[in-house]
C-alpha cells in the first residue's frame, strides 16, 4: 500500500512546444536497427549510491530517487514523521525556494511527486528530455538538502489531518493498517499515517534527525528512464553525503488481533499468515497461490468463475452483494504477509470467513488441478508483464529492485522463476497458512464475527 | 523611525552610532531597535515566522511601553536598553521575507 502526493503538479502544456522528436518515431526503417539491450548495469557510486537508467527513447524523461526511508524506520518518539517527510517535500530547500520550485518545474512543465511506502520513499521527476539538467536541481534539492523551515510545517498541518480524514472514510485502509499493527511488534507495525498523538509534535528537530539517519547516500537509488547512464551519473555524484545513518531493527511479526467496531452493515476482515521476503522463491510460491484464490473479477462486473474464494463463499452465503473475497500478499525486504481480504455482510461474516478459510485449506491438502496452476501462473506472469507498461510501473519496480538488491532481473528471468513454481510449493505455502500463528484484523460492526482464535 | 546606520563598522563609527542610539531615546522605554520597526506587510510576516520565545519577549517589551508611554514614565536608568544588548532579532527574517516577495515579483514580469 502506498500514498501519493503530486506535490507542484504542473503537467501543463506549455512544455509541449519544446519537446525534441525521439530519434527512432520518424524513420519508417527504425524496425532494421539492431535494438540492442538498452538497460546497463547498475552502478554503484563511492557515495554508496546506486545508479541505473533504461533508455526507452522517450521523449519524457523519468528520474526517480528512492530512499529506505519509509515508515519502518521510524521510532517511537518520531512515528509519523515520513507523513509529514511526504508531504514537505516541495518545501524551501536550501538551494531554491518553495515557490521557486513550483514555478520553476511548471515553466518546464515538469512534475514531482512523491509516494511513500513502509519501506521505501520515492521522489520521482518527470521531465521533457531537453529540460533535464535544468531540473534535475530541484530534485536534488529536495532530496539532500530541504530546509525545515517551522512556520511552513505548522502550515502542513491541515493536509496532515486531510489525509488522515481521507484514510479514516476509507475502511479498505483502516483495515490494512490496522494488519500491519498487529501483525508485527515492531518497524513494519508503525503506520503509514502520523498517530493522532503526534499530529502537530513533529518537530523540526524530528525531521532533521529522521533526515539525517536515513537520506544517506547508501540508502538511495537513483534510477532514470528516459536518460542517457552518463546523465544520471552525473547527477549521482552530487548526492556525496557519505555518514551512513542509524541501522533499522528487523521485523519481529508476532501475530495478534484488532478489531474496531464501527456502525454500518459490512465487515471488513483481514486475515494474514506470515509469508515470505521479497524476491525469494517462496514470494513467488504465495503470489501464485493468491492468484489461484483469485484477486478480484477479470472481467467487469463479472462473476469472477476463476476465483476460488468467491465460489466458495457464493456457496456458503445466499446473499449475493457487497461480499467479496480477495487473496492478499504483501511482501517486504524481510518478512511479508499472506492471507485473505474478505467483506461481508455483517450477520454473513461468521459462514463467509469459515468458507474463505475452507477454500485454502481445500488447496493445502492437495486439492490443485494442473490447469489452476497455470492459469494462476499466467495470471500472475501478465499482470507483472502489464504493470512494467506504464512508466510509473516500470520506475518503481526498477527502483525497488536495485535498491533491495543492487541490481536488477529482467523481466525475462522474473516470469521464469514464477513458472518455475511447482504445485508442491503452491501447497506448502497453502499449508504454512493454515497452520502458523494468524493475525486478523477486522472492521464493521463485529457482532457475528469470529475471531482469530476460533477459526 | 531608526534609520539604519551604513554597515562597515569602522572604530570611528561606533561611538557616534552609541550616541545616536541613545539619543533616539527608544531603549528609555527598555525596547529595541526591531520592536520599534514599522509594521508593513512584509514586517507582518516577519513577526509571524519568529519563534515562540522570541515573539513573547516581543510582545512583552511593546506592551510595556505602551504603559510607561500611558503614564508619561520611563525606565529607571539601569533597565534602559544599552546598545551591546541590542538584538537585531527581525533581521534575518525580514530579510527572507523580502527575498521571497522580489523572486515572485520578478516571475511574474516574466
Amino acid at each position: 500500500q502506498q500514498l501519493k502526493e503530486r506535490s507542484g503538479v504542473m503537467t501543463g502544456f506549455r512544455g509541449f512546444t519544446h519537446l525534441s522528436v525521439s530519434p527512432l518515431s520518424l524513420s519508417p526503417h527504425c524496425w532494421l536497427l539492431s535494438f540492442k539491450s538498452p538497460l546497463k548495469p547498475v552502478s554503484k557510486l563511492p557515495s554508496g549510491l546506486l545508479v541505473a537508467s533504461l533508455e526507452n527513447y522517450s521523449p519524457v524523461s523519468k528520474i526517480g530517487v528512492f530512499v529506505k526511508a519509509g515508515s519502518r524506520y521510524e521510532t517511537a518518539e518520531n512515528l509519523g514523521v515520513t507523513h509529514i517527510l511526504r508531504l514537505a517535500s516541495n518545501l524551501t530547500t536550501k538551494g531554491a525556494s518553495a515557490f521557486r520550485i513550483c514555478r520553476g518545474l511548471e515553466a518546464v512543465g515538469a512534475s514531482l511527486s512523491v509516494t511513500s511506502s513502509r519501506e521505501h520513499m520515492v521522489y520521482s521527476l518527470d521531465c521533457p528530455r531537453d529540460d533535464f539538467e535544468g531540473t534535475m536541481e530541484y530534485l536534488i534539492n529536495v532530496t539532500t538538502a530541504p530546509d525545515f523551515k517551522p512556520w511552513e510545517l505548522s502550515d502542513l498541518l491541515p493536509r496532515v489531518k486531510i489525509d488522515k480524514a481521507v484514510a479514516d472514510q476509507s475502511p479498505q485502509i483502516g483495515v490494512l493498517e490496522k494488519l500491519h499493527e498487529a501483525a508485527y511488534k515492531n518497524a513494519l507495525s508503525n503506520s503509514l499515517y502520523c498517530p493522532d498523538h503526534m499530529v502537530g509534535k513533529i518537530s523540526v528537530d524530528h525531521l532533521q534527525q529522521f533526515f539525517a539517519n536515513n537520506y544517506t547516500s547508501a540508502r538511495m537509488a537513483l534510477v532514470g528512464l528516459g536518460v542517457s547512464h552518463a546523465a544520471v551519473m552525473k547527477v549521482g555524484e552530487q548526492f556525496f553525503s557519505t555518514h551512513t545513518g542509524a541501522g533499522a531493527p528487523g521485523a519481529v511479526y508476532r501475530g495478534g488481533e484488532l478489531r474496531v467496531q464501527s456502525g454500518g452493515g459490512l465487515v471488513h476482515a483481514l486475515l494474514a499468515c506470515e509469508g515470505a521476503a521479497a524476491g525469494s522463491a517462496e514470494a513467488n510460491a504465495f503470489s501464485v497461490l493468491q492468484r489461484l484464490l483469485g484477486v478480484g473479477p477479470h472481467v467487469k462486473r463479472g462473476s469472477n468463475i476463476t476465483s476460488k474464494l468467491s465460489q466458495g463463499i457464493a456457496k456458503a452465503t445466499a446473499q449475493p452483494f457487497d461480499v467479496s473475497a480477495t487473496a492478499f500478499s504483501a511482501t517486504y525486504s524481510d518478512s511479508g504477509l499472506f492471507g485473505v481480504y474478505v467483506i461481508s455482510q455483517a450477520d454473513s461474516a461468521r459462514e463467509v470467513i469459515n468458507a474463505a478459510m475452507a477454500q485454502v485449506t481445500a488447496v493445502a491438502e492437495g486439492s490443485l488441478t494442473a490447469e489452476d496452476l497455470t492459469r494462476a501462473k499466467t495470471q500472475l506472469m501478465a499482470d507483472y508483464l502489464m504493470s512494467l507498461e506504464s512508466s510509473e510501473g516500470l520506475l518503481e519496480e526498477l527502483g525497488v529492485q536495485v535498491l533491495s538488491s543492487g541490481t536488477y532481473s529482467s523481466p525475462q528471468t522474473v516470469t521464469q522463476s514464477i513458472d518455475a513454481v511447482a504445485s508442491s510449493d503452491v501447497v506448502k505455502a497453502a499449508k504454512k497458512f493454515v497452520e502458523s500463528k494468524k493475525t486478523m484484523s477486522c472492521y464493521g460492526h463485529l457482532a457475528n464475527t469470529p475471531f482469530v482464535d476460533e477459526l | 523611525m531608526a534609520s539604519r546606520a551604513p554597515a562597515a563598522t569602522s572604530r570611528l563609527m561606533v561611538g557616534f552610532r552609541k550616541w545616536y542610539y541613545n539619543a533616539c531615546g527608544f531603549n528609555k522605554f527598555g525596547l529595541m531597535r526591531d520592536d520599534t520597526i514599522n509594521e508593513d506587510t512584509d514586517v507582518k510576516e516577519a513577526i509571524r515566522r519568529l519563534p515562540e520565545q522570541v515573539y513573547n519577549d516581543r510582545m512583552f517589551r511593546l506592551k510595556r511601553a505602551l504603559d510607561l508611554s500611558m503614564k508619561q514614565q520611563i525606565l529607571p536608568k539601569d533597565q534602559w536598553t544599552k546598545y551591546e544588548e541590542d538584538v537585531h532579532y527581525l533581521e534575518p527574517y525580514l530579510e527572507e521575507v523580502m527575498c521571497e516577495r522580489k523572486e515572485k515579483e520578478e516571475w511574474a514580469k516574466k
